[in-house]
């Protein structure tokens, strides 16, 4: 086999490489979040809201918060409604974790208490909302859980951007939360390619 | 001789009589919390403070280690410091300049607290005083502080002005202190340290630090003989001699000197002996110096036995203060000295009236919601008379004491609103005859109520109760009058 056939060989196998990794960023829905009036469009928590006569199952996986110098890591995380989150204590100083409310409703504040470096205690997020995580000793340490229904969520980074994976086709409604801003509601049609959207979110 | 002794005498008690009033009015320097470690380490106020300046279970770890974080500082400080020659230059060392550090960015903070008075209506034989009066004790105070190093740490704090604009005020505590001595002889952590400089005596509970809008009156007392005599007379002197002690001291105000001490076993035991000049903020007044010695326990009161040797406790409802009891005890000795140039007592030579003050406290603290401490201190100093009937030398009277105290219970309705309620006393015949008191025991009730509005600003207000102070009226009555008042406050650091 001469060279020349190794490299026409190779070129075809990079081709269909690339192909079957393209069927597999079907049905995503790929985009970015604009801000007006907020600083930065990074943690802004993208997801799918509930579809109507469709349950999901709580996932199995769990899902680490850390509290590392004195700051909660990630700083905002979406989880599906059931999952359980660990809450990791990696620093050498004195930690809670305890949130107010979720989403304004005080009745299901809650108070993890105190444990020592290295270990986690665990939570599983049944209600739907926000948790905005809070440390009794250390105000300026804050995070935040997105508890919501469908297992279809991203968070933006540090540009905006965002990637929901394996999302089936179909209408939807899409949301957002985010610290500073408005939630925003969008609909979209994903379709079995992958479906761009543009969202923008207010102060 | 007699009659030259007698001038002198008139001239002492006129000098008593100040001293007496600066005794009362003297302001004590604060010191305050830190925000200069807040931005070094991103890190709020609340970390060290629950009701600043007084510091928390973390911020007595903090301070005790030097300014750092009690485990694995360098993870937290965002700020890195500025390294003066790398580590390895320890191994050059004696060849070069042992390496250290200095904090990355100027570790300055300022702090304004400024008091609205209201004032009992005073009778005007006793001087007119304003019923109100806006922003006085009005401060403005500079503070640094930090570590250059591993052992190494420093604190500046300055009442830049004080009353007004380019008023007078001055340096509360400015100390270098080496941390942790001991480690080079095997000696478990921080069981020595070094401190000199000037900086407030290791007290049972702190004045610079105090949550207070005013000092603990026991802390502001001073030895001065009575003008009246009549101790003096007891012993049989010639009347109108007068007794001689005369001692400035208050122990609420800083000293210069130096201290070693140490906290070791995280601290449940602290230990300190100071020597210093005795003479407060001013120059030295005499060639002797003075000992301080103090040493306290704390007893556990956790049950969770993690806990119990953790920086904080640990709870259901997060990190908080141990629920704890110290018992403490301390014991100042020194001389006092008059008449070194003899333009006092001419021909009677210098004359040392050794005195001391000897105390025990209390402090118990139920995690960061309740505190109770009282502070018990007994004054003792010699009093000496000139010896008017061989024209030299000085001969024994009653000596001048004094008993005092105060107690203080701060309850934290909720983080950000603390009720206080305070009392002290001071029982001292002299005072009483001095005319400062119309009894010898002098009490004080103080309850208060402060608001963090923020981590770093407060409002607080205190509601003075205080002892009868006599009056004599143009027409030679006397009269009794409670110099009571409300003091409200406000204070920011930044």
């Amino acid at each position: 086999m001469s060279l020349s056939t190794i490299a026409a060989k190779a070129a075809v196998a990079a081709s269909l490489a690339l192909v079957l990794t393209g069927a597999g960023r079907a049905n995503e829905i790929k985009g970015k979040v604009s801000v007006q009036g907020i600083k930065s469009a990074e943690n802004i928590a993208v997801y799918v809201d509930a579809i109507p006569d469709k349950k999901f199952d709580a996932p199995k996986d769990h899902v680490v918060i850390d509290q590392r110098k004195m700051a909660f890591i990630q700083h905002v995380v979406a989880v599906q409604q059931g999952t359980t989150v660990d809450f990791l204590n990696s620093d050498p100083v004195g930690h809670n974790v305890y949130w107010p409310s979720i989403s304004g409703n005080k009745k299901l504040s809650h108070n993890l208490g105190t444990w020592p470096k290295g270990e986690k205690k665990p939570f599983q997020f049944n209600d739907l909302g926000t948790a905005s995580l809070l440390c009794n000793v250390h105000p300026e340490m804050s995070g935040y859980v997105v508890v919501v229904p469908t297992p279809y969520f991203a968070v933006t980074d540090k540009d905006g951007n965002f990637e929901i994976k394996n999302v089936p086709a179909g209408k939807y409604t899409l949301k957002t939360w985010s610290e500073d801003g408005k939630p925003t509601t969008q609909a979209v049609e994903v379709s079995p390619t992958t479906t761009t959207v543009e969202l923008t979110v207010k102060k | 001789m007699k009659g030259r002794v007698l001038n002198t005498s008139i001239m002492a008690s006129v000098a008593a009589v100040v001293v007496v009033m600066w005794v009362m009015l003297a302001s004590v320097p604060k010191t305050s919390a830190i925000p200069a470690f807040s931005r070094k380490y991103q890190t709020s106020c609340t970390t060290c403070h629950n009701n600043y300046p007084e510091l928390n279970d973390f911020g007595e770890a903090f301070k005790k280690n030097g300014f750092k974080f009690p485990k694995d500082d360098e993870t937290f400080v965002k700020e890195p410091p500025v390294l003066l020659g790398s580590k390895a230059q320890k191994e050059a060392f004696p060849g070069a300049v042992y390496p250290g550090e200095i904090p990355g960015s100027i570790p300055i903070a300022f702090r304004y607290s400024g008091n609205f008075n209201y004032n009992a209506k005073q009778p005007i034989a006793a001087g007119f005083l304003p019923r109100t009066d806006l922003f006085v004790p009005n401060t403005f105070t500079i503070i640094g502080a930090g570590s250059f190093g591993p052992t190494l740490s420093f604190w500046v704090d300055n009442d830049i002005s004080a009353g007004g604009d380019n008023a007078a005020a001055g340096l509360g505590d400015g100390y270098l202190k080496f941390n942790d001595l001991g480690h080079a002889f095997g000696l478990p952590k921080d069981t020595l340290n070094l401190r000199m400089g000037q900086f407030e005596l290791e007290l049972p509970i702190t004045q610079a630090r105090t949550i207070n809008l005013t000092p603990y009156d026991v802390y502001s007392q001073a030895s001065i003989a009575p003008i009246a005599n009549a101790a003096c007379a007891m012993v049989g002197s010639p009347s109108g001699t007068p007794c001689t002690t005369n001692n400035p001291l208050q122990f609420g105000i800083p000293q210069r000197g130096i201290e070693i001490g140490g906290y070791p076993n995280d601290g449940y035991f602290i230990w300190s002996l100071a020597v210093v000049d005795g003479a407060n903020n001013g120059p030295a007044l005499r060639n002797s110096k003075d000992v301080y010695a103090r040493v306290s326990q704390r007893f556990n009161l956790e049950r969770d036995p993690e806990s119990r040797s953790a920086v904080q406790a640990a709870g259901p409802t997060g990190p908080h203060d141990h629920t704890s009891i110290r018992f403490g005890a301390f014991y100042y000795y020194g001389r006092n000295a008059l008449n070194m140039d003899n333009s006092l007592f001419p021909g009677f030579g210098t004359v040392r009236e050794p005195f001391y003050r000897v105390g025990g406290d209390i402090r118990f603290k139920y995690r960061n919601q309740l505190e109770i401490y009282g502070v018990g201190m007994y004054g003792h100093d010699q009093n000496l008379l000139p010896n008017a009937a061989t024209g030299a030398g000085f001969i024994r009277t009653s000596p001048v004491t004094f008993t005092g105290g105060f107690a203080q219970a701060n309850y934290w309705v909720y983080p950000w609103m603390i009720a206080l309620l305070r009392y002290d006393f001071v029982n001292s015949p002299t005072d009483f005859f001095n005319g400062a008191s119309r009894y010898d025991t002098r009490n004080r009730f103080s309850p208060g109520i402060q608001f963090l509005v923020r981590a770093n600003i407060k409002l607080a207000f205190e509601y003075q109760h205080r002892w009868e102070r006599p009056v004599t009226l143009n027409n030679g009555n006397t009269i009794f009058f409670r110099p009571n008042g409300i003091v409200s406050g406000i204070d920011y650091v930044f």
